[in-house]
């Protein structure tokens, strides 16, 4: 039995390519010093030295790119992401569940996502998780919990566990839920998926949206609202939610229309938007392969071609948002529908489809999307005095967003993390169907 | 369309087969899916003809049966923290703790288990969640909630029953949970409301839980830590004994050959679990270093040496006697971790048993304890292709035995290396 090898206290990463999340290039000939779990500084290679006395790991990462962890800004780990719906998930029991969560977080963190927020779980998994997490029984990225999604009765999610009604009911969830140690508050301000709810129209009045934002912001903590009708983001702009997800302009009665005023709104009052396009894209996806496997339908390719148009729109929408100036970050939303943990870069680059340009959709996955979910002073940029959750790259996502998924290693809190055989990870790649 | 059948031969310089004392030199097994059908030396070997197996070739190497380890508690916390203490975790925590021992039991070449007592539903939470794929495990052989009296050992884990009724309410509760066996604690133990000199359940009691499992075609393991609970579970018709220690009700030693006698006669197994205190020792050892120890610690190091002694004598003379010593970790209990079941096995051969024995008390033999041995526990053809491949020779170096290169699990090579 060979004892451990103690981490040491202090490592220098040598890189020849460092994205650090705050300048719009990459920088050159750098080096970072991490003390702990803690980046103590950062500068051109002749500058940085660990203190006089003091014994350094040197990692030269001079081939590599270096960029921090990735932050996604959305994320489901109860879920299987295998098209089954949260009504069929919500059957599981709690243990299974965390067994599945503990997974999922495994999966995030080896793909290079150090910190998740988690946009709804069933009861206490995720808190549990985040417990066990925390005494290092498990490893996993840093997480933003909700606890449980706020839905109205039979609305979307509502089987998480926490359904109110009025403005009671839900400053008192705002308050049970902030007691079990939730970060943030995630709000379904339409229906959705959830076989008892529309998602085309509202959820909550405006006066229960206005009672749980206030009472959230009260403790100092964000909002975010599940919005897939455009009745529910006007509502949830408002009423002063912080982000808006999935944001689907949508009449009532199903048809698309862009929403300028809403739009404006949003950009001027800084909300934060969280498309979610390729959540659509792996339904799309998920269809083709089973298509492949079965006869030529009729229907089946009627209704891939209207899944498609949708898709288009939804990304046409999601530059003009970017056109009116919102704030637009990766959030996943994986494993939800047939994404799956682990691949968070489809997101990425979905968002370049939308407009976003290179700099721009790699902050949306990292700084952009740390000040979004409010853990910016902690990470999302390489700079002194942040967390050392830094990811390393064969190549420079600079050069071909596609190098985001040539993960080299991952440190998280100063320390690398043992990610395994590549065959373990290679699994975790879903790719898009053949043609 | 049926679906094609995957071939796998594989080579080494030894094959262990755990049926004898000796190792095949040079050589083979074939596998089709996750069965045994051929074992014998390399030039025997046939390939149905038109197909291809995948070859592994293993030089100055030996292939095992994978091993079963009878006695495991998968929730437990290798900290040294009581059970009492375990048992206040919250059931996600402790499904999260077993999936990550179950995995790492797995990864150290162990490919069947026993679960000797979870809380409530925890281990069949794990068993559905293998499964369906969400996390890699040994076979799982499970009792879910032991058997306990009120304030008895294990009772915190979920049941404690009173009279034969109750017994058999228990027993059939957890039939229809998917139980694979039924544990009983019938002394105390480490709990801290129970008497470990003690029995518990009364003969009553014993009897019918024991009737009502055989009812079912399952099997009983009994805990007993000292001499009257042996007895009791005796007069029972208990399967297999956990622990089996020697003790009279003031907390002495004291060898009964006529209990031995009793074991030996009615077939029963015994499982010593010989290593665990070492684990405690030496953790309590270091602990002395850097702080002080309570009581209740430093009485356990100073009786350490002097109780370890007379419990390797007493299960030499069990050994002697005739009595069927079967290999259980009985980890993570205390400070025993998972993963390390070959320190137990080493300590088999410290009673006495040759190497080969010693293998087979922690293959086939402890498979025969678990009614699993039409499966696993030995190569042979229509078995589970459940391997371990190590380093050497274990046979005659029996340290040999920590030396893991590959694990087989139903035919599949496990990536020991996939922290997913």
């Amino acid at each position: 039995m060979h004892a451990k090898k103690k981490d040491s206290q202090f490592k220098i990463i040598l890189c020849n390519n460092i994205i650090d999340g705050v300048s719009n290039t990459p920088i050159k000939n750098n080096a970072v010093l991490i003390d702990g779990s803690k980046i103590s500084d950062i500068g051109p290679r002749h500058e940085i030295k660990q203190p006089m006395g003091a014994d350094a790991e040197v990692y030269d990462f001079s081939n590599s790119t270096v960029m921090p962890g990735m932050v996604d800004a959305h994320t489901h780990h109860n879920g299987f992401g295998d098209g089954r719906l949260g009504d069929e998930l919500v059957k599981l029991p709690d243990e299974i569940l965390v067994l599945n969560s503990a997974r999922n977080a495994r999966k995030s963190l080896f793909s290079g996502v150090t910190t998740i927020r988690e946009n709804g779980p069933k009861n206490k998994t995720m808190l549990e998780l985040r417990k066990n997490i925390v005494r290092g029984d498990q490893i996993g990225p840093r997480m933003m919990l909700c606890g449980r999604p706020i839905s109205i009765i039979g609305g979307h999610m509502g089987y998480f566990g926490s359904q109110v009604t009025g403005e009671i009911q839900s400053r008192a969830m705002v308050r049970q839920l902030i007691k079990e140690g939730a970060d943030y508050i995630k709000i379904t301000a339409t229906g959705g998926s959830t076989i008892t709810s529309d998602p085309l129209r509202p959820a909550f009045n405006l006066d229960e949206l206005k009672a749980i934002t206030e009472e959230a912001h009260k403790f100092n903590k964000l909002t975010a609202a599940h919005c897939t009708s455009t009745e529910g983001i006007r509502l949830s702009v408002e009423a002063d939610v912080d982000m808006i997800i999935h944001s689907v302009f949508k009449e009532p009665n199903g048809d698309n229309r862009f929403d300028n005023k809403t739009a404006e709104l949003m950009a001027s009052k800084g909300v934060y938007v969280n498309p979610t396009l390729h959540v659509f894209r792996s339904q799309i996806w998920a269809k083709q392969k089973s298509m492949a496997d079965k006869p030529e339908n009729k229907e089946d390719i009627l209704a891939l071609d209207i899944e498609k148009k949708e898709f288009e729109r939804r990304v046409d929408d999601v530059n003009k948002l970017i056109e009116f100036g919102a704030k637009v970050i990766t959030g996943s939303d994986s494993s939800w529908g047939d994404y799956q943990l682990g691949n968070t870069v489809y997101e990425v680059e979905c968002l370049e489809l939308a407009g976003l340009s290179r700099s721009k959709s790699i902050k949306s996955v990292t700084s952009e999307s740390a000040v979004s979910i409010g853990v910016d002073q902690f990470v999302g940029t390489l700079e002194k005095g942040k967390e050392a959750d830094i990811l390393v790259l064969e190549k420079d996502p600079y050069d071909d967003i596609d190098n985001l998924w040539r993960v080299q290693d991952v440190f998280l809190r100063g320390t690398i993390i043992k990610r395994g055989s590549s065959d373990s990870i290679n699994l975790m790649r879903q790719f898009p169907p053949r043609n | 369309m049926t679906k094609k059948k995957e071939f796998k031969l594989i080579k080494s310089s030894r094959v262990f087969d755990s049926k004898g004392d000796v190792s095949l030199e040079n050589g083979a097994l074939l596998i089709e899916d996750d069965e045994v059908v051929q074992v014998g030396y390399q030039k025997d070997i046939k390939v149905p003809e038109g197909a291809i197996a995948t070859e592994y070739n293993y030089e100055d190497a030996t292939v095992l049966p994978g091993l079963v380890d009878c006695h495991v508690h998968l929730i437990g916390i290798p900290d040294g923290r009581a059970g009492d203490e375990t048992a206040v975790e919250s059931d996600e925590v402790l499904t999260l703790q077993a999936a990550k021992n179950a995995r790492v039991h797995l990864y150290s070449g162990v490919t069947t288990i026993r679960d000797c007592g979870a809380k409530n539903k925890t281990t069949f939470m794990l068993k559905e969640a293998v499964k369906m794929g969400i996390t890699p495990a040994p076979r799982m052989i499970i009792c879910g909630r032991p058997l306990a009296i009120i304030g008895g050992h294990l009772s915190y884990f979920g049941i404690q029953a009173t009279g034969a009724d109750e017994c058999i309410a228990n027993v059939r509760q957890l039939m229809k949970e998917g139980a694979d066996f039924i544990k009983i604690t019938a002394t105390g133990g480490s709990t801290r409301t129970s008497y470990p000199f003690l029995p518990s359940f009364n003969v009553d009691e014993l009897t019918a839980i024991i009737d009502e499992t055989h009812k079912f075609g399952k099997h009983t393991v009994a805990h007993c830590a000292s001499s009257q609970g042996m007895i009791n579970v005796l007069d029972s018709g208990i399967d297999t004994i956990v622990h089996g220690y020697y003790k009279e009700p003031d907390g002495s030693y004291l060898y009964r050959p006529e209990i031995s006698e009793r074991l030996v006669k009615q077939n029963v197994y015994v499982n010593p679990t010989l290593h665990q205190g070492t684990e405690t020792y030496d953790a309590l050892t270091s602990k002395a270093q850097v702080q002080t120890l309570t009581d209740l610690e430093k009485d356990k190091i100073n009786t350490f040496k002097s109780n370890r002694e007379v419990s390797i004598e007493n299960i030499s003379r069990m050994r002697e006697d005739g009595v069927n010593l079967v290999c259980g970790s009985d980890s993570a209990w205390n400070h025993y971790k998972m993963g390390e079941f070959q320190k137990e096995i080493l300590t088999h051969v410290e009673v006495g048993m040759s190497a080969a024995e010693a293998i087979r008390s922690a293959t086939i033999e402890s498979a025969r304890s678990c009614k699993v041995d039409n499966i696993v526990g030995t190569l042979e053809p229509g078995k589970q292709a459940d391997l371990l491949v190590v380093k050497g020779n274990p046979v005659k170096n029996i340290s040999d035995i920590f030396n893991v290169v590959d694990v087989f699990q139903a035919g599949s090579l496990v990536d020991r290396d996939n922290f997913i």
